[in-house]
């Protein structure tokens, strides 16, 4: 693998960059004093980028890196990498989840403590000698206030579980109410602000919880309201979180990250009621490792053809023959399963957000389950032929909806036989009623009998147009459905 | 109940003072130049005397006062407090449990965060401006790691319940094993701190445990290892803790308690690896009110012939 391009967004890890240079042709993008020129000299080399929370993979790379096959990041957080056009052009995605969970979640209630109880404060006074002319004064106790989450993910029930332990009734927000949860749901962010005294930012940065936490919610936090954001900077608007502090209609903030790090607003370096850090919520020696370690294995299982460790698109990939009515109907349900999707069709179709295919070896080499739903021609006759079912391969599903002619049977058969393939869903068949009868034994398969739109309401609208295009046939009208004639 | 003399032996709370002055006839022993002169004008009033974690009621002051009948400490701990004088002369006391547990347990918490993951070293560094220059280093993490808690009363199991949602195994040194305890037991400190990364202190101070940390614990818990004080000062064997600290024998400290409060070794200034804080246990607005409440209540209770409602002896 010493050969594969891998392309690392800036300086992250120490360990981790060695890592990678022993495995990889590793680029380190910050030692070029010319990006468009290293773009040029070397964007045909770049099979993989390793971005984090700073820099990812942006549209722009993206589109500058035409073999990107792979991008890893050194993070759980996605919001530098351009997510859409990942998909758009069959790009694996990898994170860095669970592994960074506790460490988030600990530094959560850290800021917590050393907010309300003015930790940091209380040690500043200490070492400028100030005990010695009188105590410090009195905080403000943690255990038994309201905590309010913003997000229960992974993330979200740590720090939810930890603050359990010290009885703190808990509530959250989030898109939607979770079932099964015992903590208390609201549906606004700015109706939980109201109802807890420490709201914590715990969701991912997307458009949507851009500025999340406003002037609104601020206020709704209120003078003895605490915000602690272990999210992302721009998930609060800042300059509003600076003069409510100054102002003092917030009580007081513990924050880990910021809109423009690693610049932070100076106005803040004089407020006591603050806990500044510099984004080191995952910033421990074991989990920057572990983190590390998931890099290097989900980079090695890409390129060695093994399933991603921990996939972002976590649902199997689908590649369709067809990309008509049918075809985009069942890549919109797939593509809401979290499946990536890429299609072959005879011509690439404008802003599918999925990924072209312009050949069928492709698709099928590229995807796990590949579905048949084109019309069948002379040209797509046995479409799915020996070389595609190879191509799809032993871990590889076949699902027929289209019609059995567009399958080469007996190679269909004896791939199954042989294991050469996966498994398949076949509803049609080159000989209908004839369902070739080794197939019966199998367990790897499931076999219908034509049914695909054999439902009771579907047949009543087939009739219904069929018999409505007759009538206006002879009652001289437009057709309701023509395919010659009319159009 | 305003003739009655009540002595505060500090100025530990303003609310108290407030409340007390209220409700009896108060004496302020730091407004007396000379406390041998106070006591021969006025020791024959006192029939209480209010103490706190920096004075309480030694041998000295229990014999200077013929008509004391109850000494209520603002305070669990009662190291201050000579109390087998109080019970050879019939002295009630009192302290004030329970109301302080949570915020002694948040803080032990706090203190091992703070003191493991850096945060006040961070918090310098941002207000520094050091961050536009690079990264902070790494530190250690604390979910996982093993916690052994040095006494298990009500703080001490307090802290372990707040430690286990950490997934930190918990174990234990106390003076005898306690049934029914699902944290692993050792018979001695040494022990404990041989098997624990983070070692916390949450016993009463009392003859058997002064310096109970001492060189060889200190060893046993090593260079890695961590120690936590939210108890007493002199739990501690302050100046073989701040040498193994310089010279690296142990990973770090984060300590609310010193010997000679309010004086803390300035060696340990320079170092980025303790977080020392003013004994502020329990210092938050809630809990001294309750403590204060708890005061004013034991003493009343006692001047009207009622139970008292905290009592110790």
């Amino acid at each position: 693998m010493e050969s594969i391009g891998v392309l690392m967004a800036c300086p992250m890890n120490p360990y981790l960059e060695q890592e990678l240079d022993k495995r990889f042709n590793l680029f380190r993008f910050w030692e070029y004093p010319s990006k468009p020129e290293f773009l040029k000299s070397h964007s045909q080399s770049i099979r993989a980028v390793v971005g984090n929370t700073f820099a990812g993979a942006d549209a722009e790379l993206i589109e500058a890196l035409p073999k990107l096959e792979i991008v890893a990041s050194f993070s759980v957080g996605l919001d530098k990498i351009d997510l859409p056009k990942c998909k758009e052009k069959g790009i694996r995605v990898t994170n860095t989840p669970d592994v960074l969970t506790e460490d988030v979640a600990d530094l959560a209630i850290g800021l917590i403590l050393a907010t309300l109880r003015r930790i940091c404060e209380c040690d500043r006074y200490v070492r400028k000698g100030l005990w010695k002319k009188g105590d410090f004064q009195l905080t403000t106790k943690f255990s038994g206030k309201t905590v309010g989450i913003i997000g229960l993910g992974r993330i979200g029930m740590a720090i939810a579980k930890r603050a359990e332990a010290f009885r703190c009734p808990i509530s959250y927000y989030s898109r939607s109410e979770k079932s099964d949860c015992k903590y208390k749901y609201y549906p606004s962010v700015v109706e939980l602000a109201s109802n807890c005294q420490i709201l914590i930012v715990a969701c991912p940065l997307t458009e949507e919880t851009h500025h999340i936490i406003n002037r609104e919610v601020i206020n709704a936090l209120g003078p003895k309201g605490f915000l602690i954001n272990i999210g992302r900077g721009p998930h609060v608007d800042e300059p509003e979180l600076v003069s409510a502090l100054i102002e003092g209609r917030l009580g007081g903030a513990g924050l880990d990250v910021f809109e423009n790090e690693p610049h932070v607003p100076e106005e803040l370096f004089k407020l006591d009621n603050v806990v500044l850090l510099p984004h080191v919520g995952s910033a421990t020696i074991e989990t920057r490792q572990a983190m590390a370690d998931l890099v290097i294995g989900n980079l090695e299982a890409h390129f060695l053809k093994k399933p991603l460790l921990t996939p972002v698109f976590s649902g199997k990939s689908v590649g369709i023959v067809g990309l008509g009515r049918i075809g985009s109907a069942i890549a919109k349900r797939a593509d809401a399963f979290g499946c990536p999707i890429s299609y072959h069709s005879r011509s690439e179709k404008p802003n599918t957000g999925y990924k072209f295919c312009p050949s069928i070896l492709d698709l099928a080499s590229n995807c796990q389950i590949l579905v048949v739903s084109c019309a069948l021609t002379a040209e797509t006759e046995k479409i799915i032929d020996r070389k595609v079912i190879d191509a799809l391969g032993p871990n590889g599903i076949l699902i027929n909806i289209g019609r059995g002619r567009h399958v080469d049977e007996p190679e269909l058969v004896s791939a199954l036989l042989e294991g050469r393939l996966g498994g398949a869903g076949l509803d049609v068949f080159e000989n209908e009623p004839e369902v070739p009868e080794q197939l019966l034994e199998l367990k790897n398969v499931v076999l219908q009998s034509h049914v695909g739109s054999d439902t009771v309401e579907t047949c009543k609208d087939m009739a219904d147009l069929v018999l409505a295009n007759l009538e206006a046939h002879f009652l001289k009208r437009p057709l309701l459905t023509p395919v010659l004639g009319d159009i | 109940m305003e003739s009655i003399g009540v002595l505060m032996a500090s100025p530990v709370n303003p609310y108290l003072e407030q409340e007390l002055d209220k409700r009896f006839n108060l004496f302020r022993l730091w407004e007396y130049p000379s406390k041998p002169e106070f006591l021969k004008s006025h020791s024959q009033s006192i029939r209480a005397v209010v103490g706190g974690v920096s004075a309480g009621a030694d041998a000295e002051l229990i014999q200077a006062l013929p008509k004391l009948e109850i000494v209520a400490s603002f305070s669990v701990g009662l190291d201050k407090i000579d109390l087998p004088k109080c019970k050879e002369k019939g002295i009630k006391v009192t302290n004030t449990p329970d109301v302080l547990t949570e915020d002694v347990a948040d803080l032990a918490i706090g203190l091992i965060l703070a003191t493991l993951r850096r945060i006040c070293e961070c918090d310098r560094y941002v207000r520094k401006g050091l961050w536009k220059k690079g990264d902070f280093q790494l530190t250690t993490k604390f979910s996982g790691k093993t916690v052994g808690i040095i006494g298990l009363g009500r703080i001490g199991m307090a802290i372990a319940k707040r430690a286990e949602a950490f997934r930190c195994p918990v174990s234990y040194y106390t003076r005898s094993e306690k049934s029914d305890c699902k944290y692993k037991y050792y018979p001695s400190v040494v022990e404990l701190a041989s098997n624990c990364q983070i070692l916390v202190v949450a016993c009463p101070l009392t003859g058997e445990t002064r310096h109970i940390i001492n060189r060889e614990v200190i060893d046993a818990l090593g260079p890695k290892g961590f120690l936590i004080n939210i108890a007493r000062g002199p739990h501690v064997d302050e100046p073989e803790l701040v040498s193994a600290l310089i010279e690296g024998r142990l990973g770090g400290a984060g300590l609310d308690v010193f010997e000679n409060e309010p004086y803390v070794p300035e060696e340990l200034f320079k170092l980025d690896n303790v977080v020392l804080l003013p004994h502020v246990g329990s210092g938050t607005i809630e809990t001294r009110q309750a403590m204060a409440d708890l005061v004013i209540g034991n003493l009343e209770a006692h001047f009207l012939n009622k139970p008292r409602l905290t009592p110790v002896i």
